[in-house]
């Protein structure tokens, strides 16, 4: 176990991609573009000491999908990496093939909000039902159920 | 082949299937669609009080996790410090499931090879700790002992002194399972060896919890991100090096006994004072990503709030989900019979009922097997191999 | 409806089957805590193997069918199957508030919210989770229920008297 990582070893190891802000004692948060995220990560794996994937979350905020890629190291400082997505074209590169935790995560992201990872092996569904309708994704705020859609192969009347 | 247990022990459901080769595995895939209820989406439409018993009830064995990871997420947003007495007897309860986890996982494990002595006498133990948590919080699973602001009944002196008189035998039984698995012969067997995954390995996949310490990385949620009373009581972090699933065994025995010290410590120094603060109904707008070393390791908790009485977001990462990626690659050259035994080595918290459908080197019928007898096969297997 | 005539090898499967039932499990979707507590029934404190209760793997030897959970979109076709797997005369057992109203999962959208909905249910068993106490409870009044209807020839007798109850319920759901 190392030093936890300061604002300013992180601010100027990553300025290139985004700003830095500390939010809270062993967190810090980076906000950078889709199009550099899988270049902050390998430099966050590179020279920032990170080692491993804790997870991906992800988040709805009404006008774009908010994704968070949250490393740690030796360093016990969580890296969180995050970036926004428009609403209407929700893509982004798979970062599999750099962090092999992350296919797992990528594809129950899919699953529920409708992301779609370039590059990903095989988005498969995994948490949802195989009968689910394709095209809905439960956990976007704007899905409510639709009474005349079977889901799972099964269609409950309530009232 | 879709694996699918129907046995009366270990009932998760899950459908992973797994294509082999004879006896050799070849590769796995994964299908978590049978338990998923959609808790996440419906925690946005309910208030703090409400919340928290659904939060509960995602996992039944490691329910006070999920409810003190999010409790203390929404108290470090709300900017509320929780009085010390509670943080002492979240802590006892914390450290009361997870003895009670790791011995029902000691029993299952031994069901899993046929050593059902064990699978009676580690449920036998493990219904101590339930009469000590069904004393303190009325309820033998599902505690329900958080609350927002702290906690929801107070521990009398009577609770405190029985449970103290409790822990000896524990802790006798707990170094006899110790002996136990250092001599068994049936034990070594099967656990040594098997489903064996380097540090690099361990590292790569992003395993965590005692799958992760077996081979020796030193990452614990109580103690890199210290909440509760664990900066104050003194404790160990128990490795091994050994990476299978006997390297496993040997850390959850550890951690057993780590816990009833920790246990044994608190109850003795329990300081005075109330259990809970006045909670605000309403949290200011935040985020918070907060971590919790639940039985089975690492518990991630992503909280946004957004200036209501009800959560905006809540996304929850379990540390099953974290460890199939590495089930799944150290399954991949191993024999069939050993897939109950290295399933298990995780300790899956899903629902596994799925059914194993064989399906061997491609032009071949397949088949269906049920757990049952994958396990037996896997018994016969090991005997007729006898001995190393 | 007058009890037919005995045979007195009908005399002995009568008693078997009350002497000593034999229980499947299956898990719609549950969290777990409902299973662990059946299992712990079977564990030396509480141990109804001494009444000759055991619990079998396979629905095709079981008189007795322990649902735990609501039922989740995924499991609800293969919880009809396995039901339909098991032999005349079979009774049904839902633990707990899932299995009667989808307990604190109310309103989600994955699930079925109730067994009822997929297979008919015998008896419920109330708690979150049951205590083991409770459990063996239901499988006695699942007995007493299997001893009156014998008497009765089936269950039928139990159905007529109760269709009045069984009208659907329209619910509310809020997503």
């Amino acid at each position: 176990m190392t030093a936890l990582l300061t604002l300013d070893y992180v601010a100027e190891k990553m300025k290139e991609f985004g700003t830095a802000e500390q939010v809270r004692s062993n967190r810090i948060r980076i906000r950078t573009t889709p199009e550099r995220v899988s270049n902050a990560i390998q430099k966050a794996l590179d020279s920032l000491g990170c080692d491993r994937l804790i997870t991906i979350s992800t988040a709805d905020n009404g006008t774009t999908f908010e994704l968070f890629y949250h490393l740690i190291g030796p360093h016990r400082t969580v890296v969180s990496i995050a970036i926004e997505i428009p609403r209407d074209q929700p893509e982004v590169i798979s970062m599999s093939g750099i962090l092999s935790p992350a296919g797992i995560y990528e594809r129950q992201i899919h699953d529920l909000f409708g992301i779609m990872f370039r590059g990903h092996p095989g988005l498969k569904k995994i948490i949802l039902n195989e009968d689910w309708p394709a095209d809905e994704f439960p956990l976007r705020k704007d899905w409510k159920k639709n009474p005349d859609t079977y889901y799972g192969g099964i269609k409950v009347e309530r009232t | 082949m879709p694996i699918g247990p129907h046995h009366p022990a270990l009932k998760e459901p899950v459908n992973f299937r797994v294509i082999a080769d004879g006896e050799k595995i070849v590769r796995l895939e994964l299908d978590l669609s049978y338990n998923h209820r959609g808790i996440e989406k419906a925690a946005e439409q309910r208030d703090f009080i409400r919340v928290l018993p659904l939060l509960e009830r995602v996992c039944g064995i490691c329910s006070h996790s999920h409810s003190s990871a999010f409790a203390k997420g929404i108290e470090e947003i709300m900017q509320i410090e929780i009085p010390p007495r509670a943080q002492y007897i979240r802590t006892i309860i914390a450290e009361l499931e997870r003895m009670h986890s790791h011995l029902l996982w000691l029993g299952v494990a031994a069901h899993e090879i046929g050593f059902n002595t064990l699978f009676m006498w580690t449920w036998r133990d493990r219904e101590l700790v339930q009469d000590t948590l069904e004393e303190m919080s009325g309820n033998r699973v599902h505690y329900g002992m958080n609350e927002v602001g702290g906690v929801r009944c107070d521990l009398t002196p009577h609770q405190v002194s029985t449970a103290l008189e409790r822990l000896p035998f524990l802790e006798e039984r707990i170094y006899q399972y110790v002996d136990m698995v250092n001599a068994q012969q049936t034990l070594l067997l099967r656990f040594k060896g098997v489903g064996k995954l380097t540090r690099e390995e361990v590292l790569k996949y992003g395993a965590v919890g005692p799958t992760a310490r077996a081979s020796g990385v030193d990452y614990d949620a109580r103690r890199d991100d210290p909440y509760f009373v664990y900066t104050e009581v003194p404790w160990n972090v128990v490795t091994d090096t050994n990476g299978d699933v006997y390297g496993r065994t040997c850390v959850r025995i550890g951690e057993l006994r780590e816990s009833a010290s920790i246990v044994r410590y608190c109850l003795e120094n329990l300081p005075e004072g109330p259990v809970r603060v006045n909670a605000p109904k309403i949290a200011p707008e935040g985020e918070i990503f907060s971590r919790y070393e639940a039985p089975r390791g690492e518990l991630a908790h992503f909280i946004r709030t957004n200036g209501t009485n009800k959560v905006e977001r809540v996304d929850i990462r379990t540390p099953t989900l974290a460890n199939w990626t590495s089930v799944a690659m150290c399954l991949v050259d191993q024999n069939l019979a050993d897939i109950p035994v290295i399933v298990a080595a995780i300790d899956p918290c899903l629902s596994c009922t799925s059914r194993i459908t064989l399906i061997s080197t491609p032009g071949r019928k397949p088949g269906i097997v049920t757990f049952d007898e994958l396990r037996k096969r896997g018994q016969t297997y090991c005997q007729e191999q006898g001995p190393p | 409806m007058a009890a037919l005539p005995e045979s007195i090898s009908q005399r002995l499967v009568n008693w078997a089957r009350i002497k000593s039932p034999w229980i499947t499990l299956f898990n719609s979707g549950a969290c777990n805590a409902c299973d662990i507590e059946v299992i712990a029934c079977l564990m030396p404190r509480f141990d109804i193997e001494r009444f000759g209760i055991l619990a079998k793997g396979s629905p095709r030897h079981a008189d007795i069918l322990i649902v735990t959970g609501h039922v989740t979109l995924k499991q609800a076709s293969r919880l009809r199957r396995v039901w339909e797997q098991i032999p005349e005369p079979k009774y049904v057992i839902a633990m707990g508030a899932c299995g009667a109203s989808a307990g604190a999962f109310h309103g989600l959208y994955h699930i079925m919210e109730r067994v009822e909905d997929v297979i008919p249910v015998d008896v419920y068993a109330a708690g979150c989770p049951p205590r083991p106490d409770e459990i063996i409870n239901a499988v006695v009044t699942c007995l007493n229920l299997l001893k009156e209807d014998q008497v009765h020839g089936g269950k039928e007798w139990r159905q007529n008297k109760s269709d009045e109850m069984m009208k659907p319920i329209e619910r509310k759901v809020e997503m």
